[in-house]
């Protein structure tokens, strides 16, 4: 489309202007009628765990519709073979794939779980915020400017276009020039850090606040898992930070770290896989944490066996690192480096099968009751296997052959991803939403959402393993009659549109519940709660833990109410982290997204101005503390 | 649980409809060979599969609660059912590791292998790879695009290679992809037992026009071959 001053511009992203140029404003007059603003000024300011949480999580739901608009499009485009469904051929499907792929992983997938970490972390081990508050709503407004840079490029027409994994030579300068990578390459940075600092932040909450009595071996397997993710973040993420870095010289400054001449190419899909891998697991072992909790606590029943459990997590992280050239049985590494690998890759099935064996041996001796999170868990535990099974599969490199790039690969991982780190969050979001606002979600709705999402879930999914097998390639835009896989796809884009339906009662749900008047009390589910968290009020206060419980063992809280064992308050609690309001990690991440603006774009005086801005973050920060005041005030009385 | 029934048929359709899938029912040695291998982890695989499902469905009727008052009294594990799925899932994969390594350890052509022995060894096909194209190269000079012609029951190597991005070579009825990447050489190995035409693919995203990176696969008598490399 022509548009006057500016040139050709896709019809999309014409549509979407004209739409925020009629939202936006609408958006700004609601607010203000309904007298927001106070509202969020404070959160914009706030440091404190639960409002840090719920923001990470509304994000992330709001880049789910995003995302989750981009794969009906694809789903569109594929519906039927040879379609020209408006502009989506060619370069623009590939900008969807992309935007979509990188959207899920770090847009939302990451921040659902950090978001849950957030708000139930501190909650479940007796702390009454995270260690650094500063610094996580340092890393909570990095997240969201690295997410806003990267939703930029859609709007102004430069959609990063090259997967998400973003494999060179392709993604380099000399294939291709335009900036639409840029925008891949400065997003991931700068939300990755923020995932980073979240790392460090939740590693030291963990290690130093547990309540007094809260040995490791007594912690709830969510904070476990947290743990051990963190630590995977810890390790994994810098690799992206470097790769994207490297990728950012070539790009920019013409050097040559993964062109034929003087690189090699293969080089990043080792630094890509080594930080990938693990990245994998980094969004699939919180969502187990998840499913413990959520099982066992509606079952009535302890998980059974914690400690496999808890040693299925560490090998499942260690595993993880030992097996990324499971994505690239295909380069011609060798048939040892393969064999290497896929033995590996076929090893982390065995800690993975127990854990979903110990799971269903809580259901055994319990006795469940189906709520929604519940629901959740319990659809979790069947579509979950069905994707661990496939990636058994996929482990045995000379059959790889044939899968590898298929849509048989993209089945395996929607199964693992959505089927386990998506139910997983939904199961989270549902479980502690009196946690994050005082109300529970309507069961009903809820129950609605469950079924549709699964169904169509299943309907979207299950066909495509066939269209691989069959040799539809994955990344294609379009097939031939004569490929012989119209009816998976077509099945495929009937589950997309039920899938899509489903998130609507989500959305009825959170509106509903917004308007009734009813609360929830502490221990919210039919006061069934095993942990800590259901022994604070809901919402959560700002300072939870006034009195802070001595904790004796797991699920300490249940059996003091099955008089089992007694809950003493613990004489020297540990000291409170300090929160603040402050605006810094907001303006921060302006300032990035500003830096990284100009970077995608090569304006060298902005890169400067903003580049120095950022600088002066770290200067202010460095020379004031705002725990001073408070610790002159407590050596005074 | 309605929803596993209502799903029962479109799977067992799927799984009906699976027997003339291009990977399972493939034209040459190295494809039957990868076949095989994919049944064999699908049977296995189904073994865990139907273990998960039944426990899953025998627990949801067995232990939903029907007194919501009832509080189940609390329970350890027990170490030999924790035992049980530690060691039967590893003996699980040591059955699908074996034959795994051996399919790998044949089907993975010698990547180091010198051109000249590939050259001896039969029909030797170079491959370059190009935005969005394949070239085919015979020994004889013949050069054809988009267009691969292969004798029946002769051993054909390929060795490939990409003049701009990575792409990856692909005829499932034939074998498994191989990568063709620039600066680099690998190979692949097949032997085709089947007259026919096959499609072939890149399999690796390489840019704008991915999806129409296609060439078609000739399998033919041997006379007729010769005909075809003199044109
Ligand atoms: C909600 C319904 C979803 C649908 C209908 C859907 C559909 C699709 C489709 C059609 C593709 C393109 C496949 C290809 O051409 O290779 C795709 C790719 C992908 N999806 Fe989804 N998806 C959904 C949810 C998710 C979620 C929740 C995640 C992650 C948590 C996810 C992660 C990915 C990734 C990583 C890719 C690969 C992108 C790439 O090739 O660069 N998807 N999805
Ligand atoms: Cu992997
Ligand atoms: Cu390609």
């Amino acid at each position: 489309m022509d548009v006057p001053f500016i040139g050709q511009v896709p019809t999309d992203v014409v549509m979407t202007w004209v739409l925020m140029i009629i939202v936006g404003p609408v958006f700004i007059i609601i607010l203000t009628k309904m007298r927001k603003w106070p509202l969020i000024w404070e959160y914009m300011r706030t440091t404190h765990h639960r409002k840090i949480g719920t923001m990470y999580i509304l994000a992330s739901i709001l880049f789910f519709f995003r995302g989750g608009m981009d794969a009906l499009l694809m789903r569109t485009q594929l519906a039927v073979p040879e379609n020209e469904f408006w502009l989506y051929q060619g370069d623009k499907y590939n900008e969807l794939f992309t935007f979509h792929g990188t959207v899920m992983i770090f847009f939302v997938a990451m921040p659902l779980l950090i978001g849950l970490m957030n708000v139930a972390i501190p909650l479940q081990i007796g702390a009454n915020d995270l260690a650094f508050p500063y610094m996580n709503a340092v890393s909570f407004w990095l997240f969201f400017a690295g997410a806003m840079v990267f939703n930029m490029s859609f709007f102004f027409n430069a959609a990063p276009n090259v997967g998400w994994t973003a494999y060179a030579p392709l993604s380099t300068e000399a294939h291709t020039t335009d900036i639409n990578n840029n925008y891949y390459i400065f997003g991931l940075q700068v939300s990755g850090l923020g995932t980073i600092l979240t790392a460090i932040n939740m590693i030291v909450t963990i290690i130093r606040l547990r309540a007094p009595g809260m040995r490791l071996t007594r912690m709830p397997l969510f904070p476990w898992s947290t743990l051990v993710t963190s630590i995977l973040i810890l390790a994994a993420f810098p690799v992206l930070t470097i790769a994207l870095t490297l990728l950012m010289f070539d790009r920019f400054y013409g050097t040559h770290f993964f062109t034929t001449e003087m690189g090699d190419p293969v080089y990043w899909q080792h630094l890509f896989w080594i930080f990938g891998h693990p990245e994998v697991y980094i969004l699939i072992l919180p969502a187990f944490g998840i499913f413990s909790d959520v099982i066992s606590h509606f079952s009535k029943q302890r998980v059974y066996g914690y400690r496999s459990m808890v040693i299925a997590l560490i090998l499942i992280a260690l595993l993880g690192f030992m097996v990324w050239a499971h994505h690239m049985f295909t380069v011609g590494l060798g048939a040892f480096a393969n064999t290497f690998f896929a033995i590996t890759t076929m090893m982390i099935a065995v800690p993975t099968g127990i854990k979903v064996f110990n799971w269903l041996f809580t259901i055994r001796h319990g006795s469940f009751r189906v709520t929604t999170p519940m629901l959740f868990a319990l659809g979790f535990i069947p579509t979950f296997v069905m994707g661990g099974v496939t990636g058994v599969m996929l482990a045995v490199a000379a059959a790889d052959y044939q899968y590898h790039d298929s849509y048989f690969v993209v089945a395996h991982f929607h199964y693992t991803m959505v089927g386990g780190t998506i139910l997983g969050a939904f199961a989270g979001i549902y479980y502690w939403f009196p946690k994050m606002t005082g109300k529970i979600l309507d069961d009903r709705l809820g129950k609605w959402h469950f079924w549709l999402f699964v169904i169509g879930f299943h309907l979207t999914f299950l066909p495509q393993h066939f269209a691989g097998l069959q040799g539809m390639p994955r990344r294609v835009f379009t097939y031939l009659p004569e490929d012989g896989v119209a009816v998976y796809n077509l099945i495929s884009t009937v589950g997309a549109f039920l899938m899509g339906i489903s998130m609507l009662f989500l959305l009825l749900n959170l509106y509903k519940t917004a308007k009734t008047k009813e609360t929830a009390s502490a221990d919210a589910w039919y006061g069934e709660g095993r942990t800590l968290e259901w022994t604070v009020a809901s919402p959560a206060p700002e300072h939870p833990f006034e009195k802070v419980p001595y904790v004796k063992s797991v699920d300490h809280y249940w059996f003091h109410k099955q008089g089992t064992l007694e809950m003493l308050t613990a004489d020297n609690p540990r000291p409170s982290p300090v929160s603040v309001k402050t605006i810094q990690p907001f303006l921060l991440g302006g300032v990035l997204s500003a830096m990284s603006i100009a970077f995608i774009y090569h304006w060298l005086w902005l890169e400067i101005v903003f580049g120095l801005a950022t600088l002066a973050f770290f200067l202010i920060r460095t020379v004031i503390d705002e725990r001073e005041s408070v610790y002159r005030k407590e050596g005074e009385t | 649980m309605n929803k596993r029934i209502k799903m029962t048929p479109l799977f067992l359709l799927l799984i009906l409809s699976a027997c003339d899938l291009r990977v399972l029912d493939p034209a040459s040695e190295t494809g039957r060979t990868i076949g095989s291998l994919i049944e064999l982890s699908f049977l296995l695989m189904m073994i865990v599969l139907i273990t998960v499902f039944i426990l899953f469905a025998v627990f949801m009727q067995k232990y939903r609660a029907k007194d919501y008052t009832c509080i189940p009294p609390d329970r350890k594990e027990n170490k030999w059912f924790e035992v049980t799925w530690t060691v039967l899932p590893i003996l699980l994969l040591v059955v699908l590791a074996i034959p795994a390594v051996q399919a790998t350890y044949s089907l993975t052509y010698k990547s180091e292998a010198e051109k000249g022995d590939l050259e001896e060894e039969g029909t030797h096909i170079e491959v370059t790879a190009e935005q969005y194209s394949f070239t085919f190269t015979y020994p004889n000079g013949k050069e054809s695009t988009n267009d691969l012609v292969l004798p029946v029951d002769r051993e054909v190597t390929f060795t490939l290679t990409s003049e701009d991005v990575v792409h990856s070579f692909w005829i499932p009825e034939l074998a498994g992809k191989i990568d063709a990447i620039p600066g680099k050489e690998t190979h692949l190995q097949v032997t085709p037992d089947e007259v026919g035409q096959y499609q072939g693919k890149c399999a690796e995203f390489c840019g704008s026009y991915h999806a129409e990176m296609r060439f078609t696969t000739r399998v033919v008598e041997e006379e007729e071959f010769e005909r075809w490399r003199e044109e």
